[in-house]
């Protein structure tokens, strides 16, 4: 009796797992929206690209309040990790309807999955943005990606300490890197200061300066190399070069060290993208103390101009159920919302690079963290200027290769040799 | 009300079985799942611990690899030469800084594959303030603040120990509810004991979180406590960073007192505790198992509920049906047998139900029979016993009579009155010849009228005609049957007595129908009779005294009644000097 009671009992509770089991299915909301009622987007940086996410959501309320948006957010590795997982096997099961990509990526997922992408020429005219936002995400003549944010470059200067050294801010505008490093010599002499940072690791300085020159690591097909013999890559070396034995620069090696420096007072400088301002502005102490100037060009070199690019990334949709919703979704928001993007830039401070968005009044709004400069108008600008390149698809393959040469290059090696020397891991490597 | 309860009253057999099955089985069914329940919990809740003591093992498994993973590069990176040289050489130009800067990420790069398998950032600090993570979007938002915090404080007060603690101070950005699991080591020269910096590991606890979280569910949670008390960890977001005394006691004393588990009230619930001590750590890992939760899912007392209840209730209606079906032939045996009312003994009763009941039937029927049988013996023999007292009765006055006619016809006779004689020698053969004959028949009016005619011409030969009798009969009363000769001794009576004084008078014989039964009255006007009382006539001292000749009034009218029923019999009424009347009612019969 005890036996059976005991199997009984044992059968029941087991009985019970199983059915609660099943109860708790799994809801993670990653799973493709069903009809067009839901779709989900995946983007990572809650205060940066969430924030304008969940912006554009709200203002579609207004247009369709039937379709539910599932933002989710995750870190830009794991979107990558899950991309590349999902798209590699074959399948769009657990993907979202609309992800955020980097633009330097952008390519090798579109070159390689292209059917996984949804075309959006139906949906946004290509030229209504920034010229050099589109290269990265269109692929084979068609546009797939809605450009978002500009990560169009400027040189944020420390005006007090300039004027310390004996300089104004005028004297900054529109100069190459040779002037600017004569600057910087100067104000370290004046006031202490280093003029910039850098990180041995992370080469965007130099890809800056190759893309204000219309140049980049790979060639205009987007697959072959284009190291040895880069005249804008070559210079850009050697500025580099130029800069660590003038002794001006405060090396760091992280993002929080990078942050620190300038909000600490430590550089008088910081040339990158426009996505800082907001970790500039974080410390209020030194406002009206910052001026924005133009991106340095490169001397020698004759294409380059005072207009650069680094970071910055795109929607994309993928090719599943309820993309067309979606589609219509960036259409009526970052493809063509004027009134969104002046929300974008005074609430979050992200320059979208939707042409007409310039034209807005918060674009107009002289900021006076920045001594009264309208940063926001110059952006813009300089946004439009900025030389249109095919980032390809190995960008960061690329970097890594290089960021090693860059040391041996330090160390004394001669510059053709290492540029050469790279072409040829380059070559292996991405083939 | 009433028939209600009388109603009732039947059915007080049934009720009281019905209830006393009722609440049996109400009960039965009532302990028995709570005894089912409540052995169901306990051996569930003994099974959980089992289960969670060798889950809570697995996690420890868990803690102790990544343990082993952090070990393994804090050495590496306290080993390491370059990093060494990084974190103490003083500052110098940027073109050696960065090649320096550089050598340390590359090695700290090289180092992190150690702890690849977790999402961890690993951090250098050194003497010189030079300063390297892996990934310092993470963690930590600032050197300045990390190098004066109360994490840093206790790593250099235990150098040699790679000491685990949650930092919620240094997180960069807003994300301040995901705070950080910190594992920090002294970085110390292995000869001189010289400490050149600290490195940390930083995981987030929501990653960390990942050694056990895939062990948890709703009311099985896992609490990491620090050996302050401090929840570390744990899959319940709102207890992170609370200090929580009571659980590190109870933590504790299992530890201590090597239990299995402990029940307690703890977190404002009944759990279930298990624990698990990290040295390495020097964390308690609490595994809390919130009883009513889990058991929740386990036991569905709702269903057991409905269960039970659908059981009683077939149950009672089968009860209900059986029990009605035995009580209700008990019932109408019940019911029958009470309708005998007094002297009503014919009442039979239906023979049905069961065997026993049937028997019960069987038995009182045949016992009505024998007491009708008895009781009509018992009528038959009373009814021979008047009937021979009656005729004995009716004997008596034959001999006086017979004695005093016949010396009257002898004076007629010796007189010559032949032709007198012969008449009233007839008048006495007709009736002898009645009396003699049959004396229990009955005789109609008529034939009576015959024989009172017969025997008053007897007494006027021998007394006189001074006293006149005179019949008046209603003509419907001829064909009525009486009992022979049962006027005559009331007329005897008024002859001989009511004339004592006188000579002369008048005797009335009157018949009719008075409704259903016959009266015969004897009026006469002689002297009337002493000791009848008007007030009272049924206790007249007359009744009992022999003022008739012979036979007492009483005796005659107990007879009647007994023969014929009690409104039947003689009552008298009676006036000194006004005469007497007697009244004899008897039933009427055809034959």
């Amino acid at each position: 009796m005890k036996k059976l009671l005991a199997v009984a009992l044992a059968s029941f509770v087991l009985l019970t797992a199983c059915s609660s089991k099943e109860n708790n299915a799994p809801n993670n909301g990653e799973a493709p929206a069903a009809g067009t009622k839901e779709i989900t987007v995946w983007a990572w940086d809650k205060a940066f690209n969430i924030g304008a996410m969940e912006r554009a959501s709200e203002a579609y309320k207004a247009k369709n309040a039937d379709l539910k948006v599932n933002i989710v957010e995750n870190a830009q590795a794991d979107i990558i990790q899950k991309l590349n997982a999902g798209l590699n096997a074959g399948t769009t099961k657990s993907l979202p309807t609309i992800v955020l990509i980097e633009d330097y990526r952008a390519q090798s997922f579109l070159q390689a999955y292209p059917d996984a992408f949804f075309a959006l020429n139906d949906f946004i005219t290509p030229s209504d943005f920034a010229d050099y936002k589109i290269g990265p995400t269109s692929f084979d003549g068609k546009q797939y990606g809605v450009p978002f944010d500009s990560g169009v470059a400027g040189l944020y200067v420390r005006s007090d300490y300039l004027e310390e050294a004996g300089f104004k801010v005028d004297d900054l505008q529109d100069i190459d890197w040779k002037k600017l490093i004569e600057i910087g010599k100067e104000v370290k002499a004046k006031t202490g200061k280093s003029l910039l940072t850098q990180d041995p690791n992370d080469l965007g300085l130099i890809r800056m300066m190759i893309q204000s020159a219309g140049s980049w690591y790979l060639k205009e097909d987007g697959t072959t190399p284009n190291l040895a013999g880069n005249a804008a890559l070559k210079e850009a070396f050697e500025t580099y070069k130029e800069l660590m034995n003038a002794d001006i620069v405060k090396v760091t090696s992280d993002w929080s060290q990078f942050v620190g420096a300038f909000n600490s007072g430590e550089v008088a400088s910081v040339p990158t993208g426009n996505w800082i301002t907001a970790s500039v502005k974080a410390e209020a102490s030194q406002s009206g103390k910052w001026a924005v100037v133009p991106f340095p060009k490169l001397g020698g070199n004759p294409n380059s101009v005072h207009a650069s690019n680094l970071g910055g990334s795109s929607w994309y949709v993928m090719n599943v159920d309820g993309k067309e919703a979606a589609a219509e979704f960036l259409k009526a928001t970052f493809g063509s919302d004027v009134d969104l993007y002046q929300k974008l830039v005074t609430e979050i401070g992200a320059i979208g690079t939707l042409k007409a968005a310039a034209a807005g009044d918060a674009y107009k709004q002289a900021d006076e963290f920045f001594g009264g400069q309208n940063v926001i108008q110059d952006f813009a600008k300089w946004t439009e200027q900025i030389p249109s390149v095919n980032y390809g698809m190995h960008t960061y393959a690329i970097e890594d290769i290089l960021v090693v040469e860059m040391q041996n290059y330090m160390g004394g090696k001669d510059i053709d040799k290492v540029l050469s020397d790279a072409q040829s891991q380059a070559e292996t490597q991405v083939k | 009300m009433r028939a209600f309860l009388d109603k009732f009253k039947f059915h007080g057999l049934f009720i009281k079985m019905f209830m006393v099955t009722f609440i049996s089985i109400i009960s039965v069914s009532l302990l028995t799942s709570i005894f089912m329940i409540q052995m169901s919990e306990r051996l569930f809740m003994n099974t959980f611990s089992i289960t969670n003591s060798k889950i809570i093992n697995q996690i420890q498994a868990n803690f102790e690899s990544f343990n082993y993973s952090v070990v393994t590069a804090s050495n590496n990176v306290m080993q390491n030469g370059a990093i060494k040289g990084f974190l103490t050489k003083p500052e110098m130009d940027t073109v050696s800084s960065l090649a320096s800067y550089y050598q340390a990420s590359q090695q700290m790069e090289r180092i992190q594959s150690n702890v690849a398998a977790y999402p961890v950032t690993m951090t250098i600090s050194g003497v010189n303030k030079k300063f390297h993570s892996t990934d310092s979007y993470y963690w930590p938002s600032s050197l300045e603040k990390l190098r004066n915090s109360i994490l840093t404080v206790n790593t250099l007060i235990q150098p040699k120990k790679l000491i685990y603690q949650l930092d919620t101070e240094n997180i960069p950005g807003s994300s301040h509810d995901d705070p950080v699991i910190v594992a920090s080591r002294a970085l110390m020269e292995r000869t001189s004991g010289n400490q050149y910096g600290v490195l940390y590991f930083a995981i987030k606890e929501s990653d960390f979180k990942g050694f056990y979280s895939s062990f948890t569910s709703k009311g099985n949670d896992v609490v990491i406590l620090d050996s302050k008390g401090v929840v570390v960890s744990s899959n319940r977001h709102d207890l992170i960073g609370q200090e929580e005394q009571e659980l590190l006691s109870y933590a504790k004393e299992i530890e201590e007192q090597k239990l299995n588990f402990k029940d307690v009230n703890v977190l404002g619930s009944s759990s279930l505790v298990l624990s698990e001590y990290l040295p390495v750590y020097d964390f308690y890992l609490v595994n809390l198992i919130n009883k009513q939760e889990v058991l929740k899912g386990i036991v569905d007392f709702k269903m057991i509920a409905l269960i039970s209840i659908a059981i009683v209730f077939v149950a009672l209606i089968i009860v209900f049906l059986i029990s009605r079906r035995l009580t209700k032939s008990l019932t109408m045996l019940a019911r029958q047998m009470s309708g005998i009312t007094t002297n009503h003994f014919d009442n039979y009763i239906e023979v049905s139900g069961s065997y026993e009941i049937k028997e019960l039937g069987r038995a009182y029927n045949y016992m009505l029979d024998e007491l009708n049988d008895y009781i009509k013996k018992l009528i038959q023999t009373q009814k021979d016993q008047r009937n021979a007292e009656l005729s004995a009765l009716q004997m008596q006055i034959n001999p006086h009579f017979l004695y005093n006619t016949l010396a009257s016809i002898k004076i007629l006779v010796q007189q010559g009155n032949k032709e007198k004689a012969a008449a009233t020698i007839n008048s006495l053969i007709s009736l002898l010849q009645n009396t003699v004959s049959n004396i229990s028949e009955t005789i109609s009016v008529a034939q009576e009228l015959v024989n009172l005619k017969n025997y008053v011409f007897i007494n006027h030969v021998r007394y006189g005609e001074q006293i006149v009798v005179n019949y008046f009969v209603a003509d419907d009363c001829y064909g009525y049957h009486i009992p022979k000769l049962i006027i005559q001794p009331f007329i005897e009576n008024a002859f001989f007595h009511a004339f004592q004084e006188r000579n002369d008078g008048h005797i009335y014989v009157l018949i009719s129908r008075e409704e259903q039964a016959l009266v015969c009255e004897v009026v006469d006007n002689g002297v009337g009779m002493e000791g009848y009382d008007h007030e009272n006539p049924a206790h007249s001292s007359i009744s009992t005294s022999h003022f008739f000749s012979g036979i007492g009034i009483r005796n005659v009218h107990d007879r009647i009644a007994l023969l014929y029923g009690e409104e039947f019999g003689v009552s008298i009424v009676s006036d000194i000097g006004q005469g007497t009347r007697v009244k004899i009612r008897l039933p009427l019969h055809k034959t």
